[in-house]
């Protein structure tokens, strides 16, 4: 059986990013124009299906991953799931204080917060493994693909802006989100380039 | 753990990515074992055996 590669895996995820946000650009604006409670939930859960999707893309690259890659993934995935429920818990916790007011809109934020984490924790286990960089079929890192989505994202904010209202603000966080991800890639691309170069371990 | 493993597939004249292939693994995963950095598991060290048709002992060295 050929292996789910990362060039594939990485296809798929493009796609389902591409049906994510022209959902919430097109889609999820018009939530709030409809009437009746079938089309607000049709509207509203839209864009779970492209995660969902997603998801089964993730599932199929950890099942035909080897046994060091599925490592990697294991101890990314339980790193996510503790960081991600580590704010909430303290984010409960502030709010229950009344120090923070959290509505459920918050819950948004749980999928991002968790696939960052993981993403994060995967590369820097696989650099311990000497696995560097986790595109190597395209060439392209992952920083430069994080900053695309990032700009790609922020002109969809801003030609959008009218259609989506307050939505814009999501949009404009996601953009920054990632922005700063990207640039926080970029630092440590090139820190551990210099590292090569100098010949340290 | 200590190996020889890429001393025998230099033996045998296959690029890493060649070995990946006849192992079911990746690339990168060929490399970390080479250089040390992961220590495979018992079916993967007993495949390695078999594609090197030395038994595991010879390949593989616990050290002290």
């Amino acid at each position: 059986m050929p292996r789910f590669s990362e060039k594939a895996y990485r296809r798929h995820v493009w796609v389902a990013m591409a049906v994510y946000v022209g959902c919430m650009l097109v889609l999820w604006p018009q939530r709030l124009a409809v009437t009746g409670t079938p089309a607000k939930v049709v509207l509203a859960l839209l864009p779970v299906l492209p995660m969902l999707y997603l998801i089964g893309a993730m599932m199929r690259r950890i099942r035909d991953s080897d046994e060091l890659e599925q490592r990697t993934h294991l101890v990314a995935l339980g790193v996510a799931t503790m960081v991600v429920g580590a704010l909430s818990l303290g984010g409960g916790f502030l709010a229950a204080a009344q120090v923070l007011t959290l509505d459920g809109t918050i819950l948004i934020w749980v999928f991002p917060v968790l696939m960052a984490s993981y993403g994060m924790t995967r590369w820097w286990v696989a650099r311990r493994y000497g696995m560097d960089g986790l595109c190597e079929a395209s060439g392209v890192p992952t920083f430069a693909r994080l900053l695309l989505v990032a700009a790609a994202l922020g002109l969809g904010a801003f030609l959008f802006r009218r259609v989506l209202g307050d939505d814009i603000s999501l949009l404009y966080g996601l953009a920054l989100g990632l922005g700063l991800a990207s640039a926080l890639g970029a630092g440590m691309h090139w820190l551990s380039g210099r590292r090569r170069d100098g010949g340290a371990p | 753990m200590k190996n020889h493993v890429r001393e025998l597939r230099g033996e045998h004249g296959w690029s890493q990515a060649e070995m990946a292939e006849r192992l079911d693994v990746s690339r990168q995963t060929v490399n970390a074992i080479e250089t040390g950095k992961y220590d495979p598991s018992l079916p993967l060290a007993f495949k390695i055996a078999a594609l090197f048709g030395q038994p595991i002992e010879s390949i593989f060295d616990p050290g002290e």
